[in-house]
């Protein structure tokens, strides 16, 4: 099977030159991490000498022998040996303005997609797959498009995903698959996953909900918010065979993919595409019915398990001078009502060139004509003004969001500026968004941001900028330059993202409210060479292995749930993000509850054993003894019983775990006050908020253990996590306080704490 | 119910949905055949894991346990440091000099021929370098300083001839400035300090060990009369487990120690040439298949299945300088060095082309006897071809003579090298009571032990010859081992080419143990 084409003529391909593959005899060691992952088996192994030994003739240069190679041990030389990657034809609107049509096209024809496919490698350790936050079995579908099954493709993708026609749209590929691609790690072009996505969710069948199990069948669980995250949680549930009901605040559902992007983006017939399934396999969707966080005690007691999907919706706002004169809106509001007014072929109330005299104040714009109509008007059908009648609307902010701002801004016959601190190499916005942008267009600053705005009876009239210089993707940008341009500007619209409510914050234990990426070097993903591949310039210099892992790792967060029963999801639970990962999490959380089972009632269903995770600390070995008594005294109880050491515990593990039994040594002088081990400190130091998991402490200690133990409870109930027994064993055994009782005591403590579960949840 | 233990390998949680990941990963099968012909010659026995004690395998799980082989040393050679500059400059009663020539080298040599590379593990120089390198004394950090580049192929492509060169240059250094006479203590000091520094350099612009595995100026040493050590090292306990592996700990570093420093895989490891014994590979391990093996003395001189060509030019050579500095002590030689530097209008000895001429000379002589033997044992239309890529592997007909050849003398270079260092030893080791007694106002020239000898020079020259006699005995029986299993069938005379490589051997040990005894005795 050939997998890559030569470029050029067949002529060409006969002198193509292959890589020179170099191993290091010195320093390979027949490890075989290069030769069990090389995609065309160029690399086997010489027995004799033990070493890797590679066939020129076979390489193609994708060099992820050189990334996975423990020791550095082969080097490559040579052109990547792929064909160009198969472009799509440019999609240039020629009338803007009121025009929603989808600018961003798929492949035109099969052939293409096949070509495309065929520059996949079909790697055997896909980082691509890592690099998708749902991880998505890419070499699976894209073989099953070269193989011309198109139903089998859409088969593969929905085992992980529910919207492979938006995500294929909306998803930011470059730091996600694309970026993770073996061809764009060695410095090439990506295979177009996203493009080969979207053809497949475009032209193949796509069945409502499937029916897959019934583990979900007596399971009653509330959705709160219907964006992504709810999206996937539903979906998740419903094929479950669980009764599933989803409050949404708004009139229409979908949240973010329905009013967050443009239909130039998004069409509406794709973002609703998925609620119609929905509700056609019988989720109970109750728009219009926002669920205060006063009201989650009150859901909880009513059903099962709660998912809380409510998003990060609240506009952020630059505190700048002027910020509170009129015409500064915030995205979301622009959003909704310039889109209305595009599809309804009508200006946007408040959007109008000239001076104050001629704007009236800026209504709802629900009513047609609700601006002024003063000054000729601007704005849709237009666009035979003079320049200087052209409204301009300033962008405070260039990423996707401020992209969209502009661009359905564009399509009301604005003329858009962006401003965005950052620099462009590093600024977190789709190139190709970028491009389009520019291309009808919009006019983007980067290493700009807004000084001040000037007003003249209280609205704003003018912008003043200021330069910004920013070093490295992981520092902030700084002010170099006051006051470098000053701007006429009719309506500012802040587009620099959005973080939580304030209002779900503080009933939630330690949700972030901004984003935060976090991501230990997880060894399995080290293996496949991803984490080595650093910050390359197509990922905005950001590290796209530690970009992939902190998405991982907020994966493996939503599942573990933050309370009793119930489970935050999306951008609740991370903070602004994006659609895919929304969804990814979703479906983690649904997926918990379907595992866990939990009953509103208490009462745990039958045929599930309770999951005990026993992790120790030990030094001499005293606390790893008795840490083994404990579970060989859970085990008997009949519960499942996990033991390792304290470090191996992640959030993985935790998130299985229905009780957790940690074991300490304590250091220090019983003088200068004791403490737990130092690895143990760090251990909790570095755990996720742990929501109402339940965990029962000892520790062992020499001469006394002083406030060690409270400490250490106090650790643990600062993370959210519930403390139901705790026991220091000295270096006698003791009659009162042994191993045993301990896991007994927790065991007994657990059942009498899941009744009385209503009264942990924060009331109003 | 059951327990589930880590060390077991059952698979965690039933997961509700299979983890994507390890549906779309589908690495190729590890190539398992031809393992027992390649490994098992040199697998240690199972029984000779001395990691099955629970003590010492509490011992090398501790983060601490390199730190404290490497305290000690360490304060030890700062003292050298700081005693050599401040102290006496009368070499025998400076601490500095006296410690570091009079016990200290010669105990490296007592730790390679028994352990191996034990000093490695221990070393103050390169230890120094790794605190500093890690960020960190002992715990298992993220933390890095330094640029962590790779030694580039070029020079690594020549595996341990780097380091031998290094020494060839470090030993000149030390004959020219007379500081392991010993000369001026402060002449140690620098000396050490130059070495402290030049580690730290490396180990700030290259990775791990890069320093101590390529450059170190006893690296290869250790490493050739190391093989004769009977501590395998850090090898597999089951390689089938390591094969299978998916995350390779022990080469990435895992969470609790980090990659071999001396890039060593346990699961392909043959000899103990290139084990540093700093237990990281042991600590990292997630499925606990690492064992600290012991082994028979000179099992990695003659079991390893694959022979390197820059570990057998490591040895000519080195025993070129031990020849050389066996020869530089006899009358001839002050002849010759003087008429060099008279005509060159160099200061002193050791003459750069006398100093570089005599090992050029000895390990040429080495090359002509493989390729002689070559010449007369191989069976005709015997193709030579190696797989290899590199220097290390090339394959010809040279070749298949001069490595065996080369690795079955091992013992008897050793020995030199250890008995070279005997006369110091047994002439003035009890300089080091009263050397720590000057520091406190005690000891003087005076003293009776100054001036002790354990041994007179004859009883000197009966050791060294002793040693050097067990030396070729040993190197006699590895010769005959070797030769058996790789020259005999390549050979056109089986028996001959075995008798002739004992013969080599014979004929290296008489001749170093003649000069010992027209040497007699001198440092």
């Amino acid at each position: 099977m050939t997998l890559t084409t030569l470029g050029g003529s067949p002529a060409d391909a006969a002198v193509a030159s292959h890589p020179k593959v170099t191993v290091l005899v010195d320093r390979c060691a027949g490890c075989q991490e290069c030769v069990v992952r090389c995609p065309v088996e160029a690399l086997s192994m010489d027995v004799a000498t033990w070493t890797a030994i590679a066939d020129d003739s076979k390489c193609i240069g994708c060099r992820q022998c050189v990334r996975t190679c423990p020791f550095s041990a082969i080097f490559i030389d040579g052109p990547m040996v792929v064909a160009e990657r198969v472009g799509r034809p440019a999609h240039h609107l020629e009338q803007l303005e009121g025009n929603l049509e989808e600018t961003r096209l798929g492949f035109s024809s099969w052939a293409d997609v096949v070509a495309e496919a065929s520059r996949c490698l079909s790697c055997p350790d896909p980082t691509c797959v890592r690099g998708c936050p749902v991880h998505n079995d890419i070499p699976g579908f894209i073989a099953a498009v070269r193989g011309g099954d198109l139903d089998e493709a859409h088969r593969v993708l929905r085992r992980t995903t529910f919207l492979p026609d938006v995500c294929s749209r909306v998803c930011d590929q470059a730091v996600q698959c694309e970026g993770a691609c073996t061809w764009s790690l060695a410095g090439g072009a990506p295979v177009a996953i996203g493009a080969i996505e979207r053809f497949i969710a475009d032209n193949a069948p796509v069945p409502g909900v499937e029916q897959v199990s019934e583990r979900g069948r007596d399971l009653e669980v509330a959705i709160v918010g219907s964006g992504p995250a709810g999206i996937a949680a539903a979906w998740e549930l419903a094929q479950a065979g669980a009764s599933v009901t989803v409050f949404e605040k708004d009139e229409q559902p979908g949240g973010l993919i329905r009013w967050g992007i443009p239909d130039f983006t998004l069409p509406r017939s794709v973002s609703s595409r998925a609620w119609d399934a929905l509700e056609e396999a019988g989720v109970d969707l109750r728009c219009g019915s926002e669920v205060a966080p006063s009201e989650l005690a009150k859901l909880s007691a009513s059903y099962d398990a709660v998912v809380l999907a409510h998003g990060a919706g609240v506009p952020m706002r630059l505190p700048v001078k002027g910020g509170d004169l009129e015409g500064v809106w915030d995205a979301t509001r622009f959003l909704v009502e310039a889109r209305a007014a595009v599809a309804e072929h009508r200006p946007l109330a408040g959007l109008v060139a000239g001076g104050p005299d001629d704007v009236v104040g800026a209504g709802p714009g629900t009513g047609a004509g609700g601006g002024s109509g003063a000054g000729g008007g601007s704005g849709a059908g237009g666009g035979s003004q003079s320049y200087g009648l052209i409204p301009t609307v300033l962008v405070v902010g260039a990423g996707n969001t401020a992209m969209d701002v502009a661009r359905l801004a564009r399509r009301l016959g604005a003329r858009p500026i962006c401003v965005d601190w950052m620099d462009r190499r590093f600024a977190p916005v789709r190139p190709d968004e970028l491009e389009e942008a520019a291309l009808e267009g919009v006019d983007i600053r980067f290493s700009t941001t807004l000084g001040r705005l000037e007003g003249q009876d209280g609205h704003v009239v003018a912008a003043v900028l200021d330069s910004t210089r920013q070093e490295a993707a992981n520092r902030l940008p700084e002010i170099v330059g006051h006051a470098t341009a000053t701007e006429r500007v009719d309506l500012v619209v802040m587009a620099m993202g959005y973080r939580l409510d304030q209002g779900y914050a503080s009933v939630l234990p330690g949700v972030p409210v901004s984003r935060r990426a976090s991501g230990v070097a997880d060894r399995g993903w080290q293996a496949s060479g991803l984490i080595a591949a650093g910050a390359p310039a197509f990922a905005r210099h950001q590290p796209i292995g530690q970009l992939a892992l902190g998405r991982e790792n907020a994966r493996v967060r939503a599942s573990l749930g933050v309370g009793d029963r119930l489970w935050v999801a999306g951008d609740a639970l991370v903070g602004p993000a994006t659609v895919v990962e929304a969804m990814a999490q979703g479906r983690r959380a649904a997926q918990a509850i379907l595992d866990e089972q939990p009953r509103r009632d208490g009462h745990q269903p039958s045929g599930r054993p309770l999951r005990v995770l026993v992790g120790y600390e030990s030094r001499a070995g005293h606390t790893e003894r008795a840490a083994r008594a404990a579970a060989a005294c859970l085990a008997a109880s009949s519960a499942e019983v996990k033991i390792v050491p304290l470090s191996s515990i992640g959030v993985a593990e935790l998130a299985s775990a229905d009780l957790v039994l940690v074991g300490t040594w304590v250091e220090g002088l019983v003088v200068a006050g004791v403490r737990s081990a130092k690895a143990t400190r760090q251990w909790l130091a570095a755990l996720p908020p742990l929501g109402g998991k339940h965990f029962a402490i000892f520790c062992t200690y020499g001469v006394a253990p002083r406030g060690a133990l409270s400490a250490l409870q106090g650790e643990i109930e600062s993370r959210g996590g519930v403390v139901v027994a705790s026991a220091a064993f000295g270096p006698r055994p003791s009659a009162e306080s042994s191993p045993e009782k301990l896991a007994l005591s927790a065991i007994e403590k657990l059942g009498a704490q899941r009744s009385t579960l209503e009264a942990s949840i924060p009331a109003a | 119910m059951t327990i589930l233990d880590q060390t077991e390998t059952v698979a965690p949680e039933p997961a509700p949905a299979p983890d994507p990941i390890a549906v779309a990963v589908h690495l190729r099968p590890p190539l398992r055949t031809g393992i027992d012909a390649r490994f098992g010659p040199s697998d240690p026995a199972k029984g000779l894991d001395v990691a099955r004690y629970p003590r010492v395998a509490r011992l090398l799980k501790s983060r601490r346990f390199q730190f404290m082989l490497i305290l000690p040393n360490q304060i030890i050679f700062w003292l050298v440091i700081f005693i050599g500059l401040l102290g006496t400059v009368v070499p025998g009663l400076n601490f500095g000099t006296a410690i570091t020539w009079y016990v200290w080298f010669c105990l490296v040599f007592v730790m390679m021929v028994v352990v191996g590379r034990a000093w490695c593990a221990m070393c103050p120089f390169g230890g120094f370098a790794e605190w500093i390198q890690r960020r960190s004394l002992w715990q298992r950090t993220q933390r890095r300083l330094g640029l962590g580049l790779k030694l580039p192929e070029p020079i690594a492509r020549y595996g341990f001839l780097l380091s031998v060169a290094s020494f060839l240059l470090l030993t000149w250094i030390e004959e020219f400035f007379n500081i392991a006479v010993p000369g001026n203590p402060a002449a140690t000091s620098f000396m050490v300090l130059g070495i402290v520094t030049s580690a730290l350099l490396f180990f700030l612009v290259f990775e791990r060990r890069t320093f101590c595995r390529y450059i170190c100026p006893l690296s290869a040493l250790i490493g050739t009369v190391g093989s004769m050590g009977s501590v395998a090292g850090f090898r597999t306990r089951d390689r089938d487990v390591c094969l299978s592996c998916k995350t390779k700990d022990c080469m990435r570093g895992g969470e609790s120690g980090y990659g071999c420093p001396w890039y060593t895989w346990p699961g392909s490891a043959d000899s103990n040439l290139a084990c540093g014994l700093c237990s990281e590979c042991y600590k990292a391990c997630p499925a606990d298949n690492i064992g600290l093996y012991l082994q028979k003395p000179l099992t990695s001189v003659i079991a390893p299945t694959r022979r390197r060509a820059d570990v057998a030019w490591a040895i000519a050579v080195l025993w070129g300088l031990v020849v050389f500095q066996q020869f530089n002590s006899l009358s001839p030689y002050a002849t010759l060095d003087n008429w060099l530097n008279r005509h060159m209008a160099f200061p002193n000895y050791p003459n750069p082309v006398d100093y570089v001429g005599i090992i050029a000379v000895v390990t040429i002589a080495m090359a002509g006897i493989a390729w002689g033997a070559a010449r007369l044992f191989a069976r005709p239309g015997l193709e030579f071809v190696g797989r290899g890529q590199g220097f290390i592997e090339k394959a010809s007909k040279f070749r298949a003579y001069f490595l065996p050849l080369m690795y079955g003398i091992i013992p008897v270079v050793g020995a030199d090298f250890f008995a070279r260092q005997l006369p110091k030893f047994f002439k003035h080791a009890t300089r080091v009571v009263p050397s720590v007694g000057h520091l406190f106002g005690a000891g003087s020239t005076s003293s009776s032990l100054y001036a002790t000898r354990m041994l007179s020079n004859p009883g000197i020259v009966k050791v060294q010859v002793g040693v050097i006699a067990v030396g070729t005995v040993a190197a006699m029986w590895t010769s005959w081992r070797i030769a058996g299993r790789e020259l005999a069938p390549v050979s056109s005379r089986p028996a001959g080419v075995r008798v002739a490589a004992v013969g080599l051997a014979l004929v290296c040990g008489v001749a170093a143990a003649f000069m010992y005894v027209l040497m007699s005795a001198a440092s």
